[in-house]
């Protein structure tokens, strides 16, 4: 694991990927302390204040601080977009690893409810999902885990039947193992690597996504200070205060490039074969 | 006359993260016109990148000491440009490779890559080329070469693909051919019969070769001298007929020594003729029948054997012959029609297969990087079958000195190890299970000859302290006839022949069997 760090690092997507996960991760951790100001301070003096010294990068419609807003935000953004996304990604890693093992006549239909799902677009699925479940920051998590894991169930399926043809499954099969141990302990490490990976960079999606929701009204609720909430919030004073929805767009942005850049760096880390 | 090749003094690093690894060392050697030079090497030796070097096609990462000299006749190779070397390769050097099923490509026919060739270098016409490419496959022995060209490769078989690579070097007529290890990926009696035809295409061309090949009883028959390469240095260089009679370095000696030869047998008991396994009617069928066209054949048919207490039975066979499927069905890995009995136990199904069976059945697969999970170490992968079968973890030191291993080994992860230790440890874990019955598929086939020999030696003492039985599957001929009790022979899902050594010694055997042993090369002298 140290080996994988290592080699990481030496790679200029992972270098800064790194360095922007860690300060999202001091967004995420240290946010409500380092703000200036409380989220839902409002200020009517000092609205549609324009980034200055006072307020770095402005004020909102009601005089909020857009720094401190972003800062606490973060803690409400980024998890949940993670953790949806990495749940997702093990449901859907399973799925398709017992997928692959099972072949045959499982590995059809399975592949094929699969197909079925992944014909309605993410977004789509995600709204139904949340209007079925009800608006909020959890549900919209779920509906994010649940969109994410059929396209991941389908990329672990694909390495996991490279996998399956390996002797060391068939040793385990002819030892007379269970499924249960060969798909968890015997496959599942060894389709990790890629899955790391493909999750890593669905993050950034599910950044996105969350952002949408919340932008559309079914994620998090006012006042929150999610990022695509701040979005949307501020879309009707565009022309007004532009620094209003240029700050979290970038924020969402910049989230998004730093997990793309993880996931193109993890992918030579975790392949040290690329030696040359 | 001048040497059609020299190379002198030539030594290459491989540079990797910052470190460099020396793999060739001065190699210095010189091939005369017309002459077969045989480079026998273990795999690690450097005899590729040899080839490579002199093909002039390193890896980035290839740094060649100053110095050294690479030279085709007149030409310095190494000061030749790209632009050069493209006439050069194909026009004056040529190269056959090993596997001829990624050599061509599959998207094109066999005739577009065999007329570019002659298109490139003697500036024939596209219908002259065609022309004289049918000419070229005439000339390898191809049945119906115009209707071969017309194929693409996937339609064509392994044996006739080398032939179309063979075709194709030998079309421009080249100073030198480099061949690497033409034959490996070959049935043995498919690579005997290319082996004929590079005799005979030699004594026609008078053309000057590199042989490279890791079996020395092979490139002995093929070639006028050996040189010999370990770790990146020639040690011996002499005539190939002196090479088994009178190797002179210490490293020739130990390579001579591991070449199994039939006449010398390992295993000298007699077992009683008590029956531990018998399968009857064994059938394996990979597909099921499609829809509306006739069901393919099946992998076996309707093969019976029994294997005996303590008995070491061979199975030989060319590939697709059916040997492998025998052993996936009597592991419960493929269904199977037909029944098999263990101690008068009957098993009717792979389903039907309980842990007694699995625990008395084990299996060492062929290829040790597969066989082994990269993600778990050497004591994960011992403890299982220990804990499935009711065995005490605590013995896996044990076990690793059973095999040989020491025990600090147990902490290790697979890719840590060498292929005849991972090997090793795919045998510890069979028997770990303390077996009565281990299939060997294969075992030996991708280890060098010295590992290979010393394999074959710690399943022989394994057998002796247990009194396991084997069922000793490979295409290698003459180790077979070396430990096994009983010969079995399969062509096409069937056996056409089971011998043991008596009948082997009076030559009682089956004419597919004569045929097969013709084909393997044994040591002369």
């Amino acid at each position: 694991m140290t080996d994988a760090l290592h080699r990481l690092l030496r790679t200029p997507q992972g270098v800064l990927g790194l360095l922007l996960l860690a300060v999202l991760v001091l967004a995420c951790l240290l946010g409500g302390t380092l703000a200036p100001y409380p989220p839902e301070a409002m200020d009517f003096a000092g609205r549609f204040a324009p980034p200055g010294i006072k307020h770095w990068f402005g004020a909102d419609q009601l005089g909020r601080d857009v720094l401190s807003r972003l800062l606490v935000g973060a803690s409400s953004t980024i998890p949940l977009a993670v953790a949806a996304t990495f749940s997702g990604a093990l449901v859907g890693a399973c799925v398709g690893t017992l997928s692959a093992y099972l072949g045959r006549r499982w590995d059809e239909a399975i592949t094929r409810t699969i197909d079925a799902v992944m014909a309605i677009p993410h977004l789509l699925l995600a709204l139904i999902l949340v209007s079925t479940l009800g608006k909020g920051s959890t549900n919209a998590a779920l509906a994010i885990a649940i969109s994410v894991a059929p396209s991941m169930a389908r990329v672990t399926r694909s390495v996991a039947l490279s996998v399956r043809q390996q002797d060391y499954v068939k040793a385990a099969i002819a030892r007379g193992e269970g499924a249960g141990w060969i798909v968890l302990r015997e496959m599942l490490p060894n389709v990790a690597a890629p899955l790391i990976i493909e999750a890593t960079i669905r993050v950034a999606f599910a950044v996105m996504l969350f952002a949408t929701l919340s932008f559309l009204g079914l994620g998090a609720q006012p006042p929150a200070s999610e990022w695509g909430l701040m979005v949307s919030e501020a879309r009707r004073f565009m022309h007004q205060a532009p620094w209003i929805i240029v700050a979290p767009a970038v924020a969402i942005a910049t989230t998004a490039i730093c997990f793309n850049l993880l996931g193109d760096g993890l992918r030579d880390a975790l392949n040290p074969r690329d030696e040359r | 006359m001048s040497p059609v090749l020299q190379v002198r003094d030539y030594s290459l690093d491989y540079v990797t993260r910052g470190s460099s690894q020396r793999v060739l060392q001065n190699v210095t050697l010189s091939i005369e016109p017309g002459e077969v030079l045989g480079l026998v090497g273990e795999s690690g030796s450097g005899k590729t990148s040899l080839a490579w070097a002199i093909m002039r096609h390193l890896p980035g990462n290839a740094r060649e000491a100053p110095g050294g000299v690479l030279r085709l006749g007149d030409t310095d190779l190494r000061a030749a440009s790209s632009k050069a070397l493209e006439t050069i390769r194909g026009r004056r050097m040529s190269m056959v490779f090993q596997d001829p099923s990624t050599a061509l490509n599959p998207t094109l026919s066999i005739g577009r890559q065999v007329s570019e060739v002659l298109v490139r270098h003697r500036g024939l016409s596209e219908k002259n080329a065609w022309r004289a490419a049918i000419e070229a496959l005439e000339h390898v022995d191809l049945r119906d070469p115009a209707g071969l060209m017309k194929r693409y490769p996937h339609e064509a078989s392994g044996g006739e693909k080398q032939r179309v690579v063979i075709a194709t070097a030998f079309a421009c007529r080249p100073e030198l051919i480099v061949f690497d290890e033409p034959t490996t990926a070959l049935d043995v009696i498919t690579g005997a019969r290319i082996l004929e035809l590079f005799g005979r295409l030699r004594a026609e061309t008078s053309v000057a070769a590199l042989y490279i090949s890791h079996d020395l009883a092979l490139v002995a028959r093929v070639a006028d001298r050996v040189a010999i390469l370990e770790k990146g240095r020639i040690v011996e260089e002499a005539p190939a007929d002196r090479i088994f009679t009178a190797p002179a370095h210490e490293y020739t000696r130990h390579l001579v020594a591991a070449v199994p030869r039939p006449e010398h047998r390992l295993v000298t008991d007699q077992v009683e003729p008590k029956d531990l396994l018998r399968a009857e009617g064994i059938a394996v069928r990979y597909q099921h029948k499609p829809l509306f066209r006739p069901a393919l054949p099946p992998a076996t048919d309707d093969v019976t054997l029994d294997i005996r207490r303590g008995e070491i039975l061979g199975i030989v066979g060319e590939s697709g012959s059916g040997k492998s499927s025998i052993a996936r069905a009597l592991t419960g890995l493929a269904d199977y029609d037909g029944g098999i009995t263990l101690e008068g136990k009957s098993i009717g199904s792979a389903k039907a297969m309980n842990r007694a069976y699995r625990r008395a059945v084990q299996i060492v697969f062929q290829h040790p990087d597969s066989s082994l999970n990269p993600r778990q170490t050497v004591a994960d992968i011992l403890a299982r079958p220990l804990r499935l079968y009711g065995g005490d973890v605590a013995t896996i030191p044990a076990l690793l000195e059973e095999v040989r291993l020491p025990a600090s080994y147990a902490g290790r992860y697979p890719h840590q190890l060498s292929g005849g230790e991972k090997q090793r440890v795919a045998i510890a874990r069979a028997f770990a299970a303390r077996p009565d019955l281990v299939i060997c598929d294969e075992i030996t086939a991708p280890l060098d000859v010295s590992v290979q020999a010393s394999v074959v030696e710690l399943l022989l003492r394994l057998r002796e302290a247990n009194g396991t039985a084997y069922l000793f599957i490979t295409h290698d001929l003459n180790l077979v006839r070396q430990v096994a009790h009983r010969i079995v022979v399969m062509k096409a899902g069937k056996i056409v022949d089971v011998l043991d050594m008596e009948m082997l010694k009076r030559g009682e055997i089956h004419s597919y069997t004569r045929e097969l042993i013709a084909a393997s090369p044994t040591p002369v002298g």
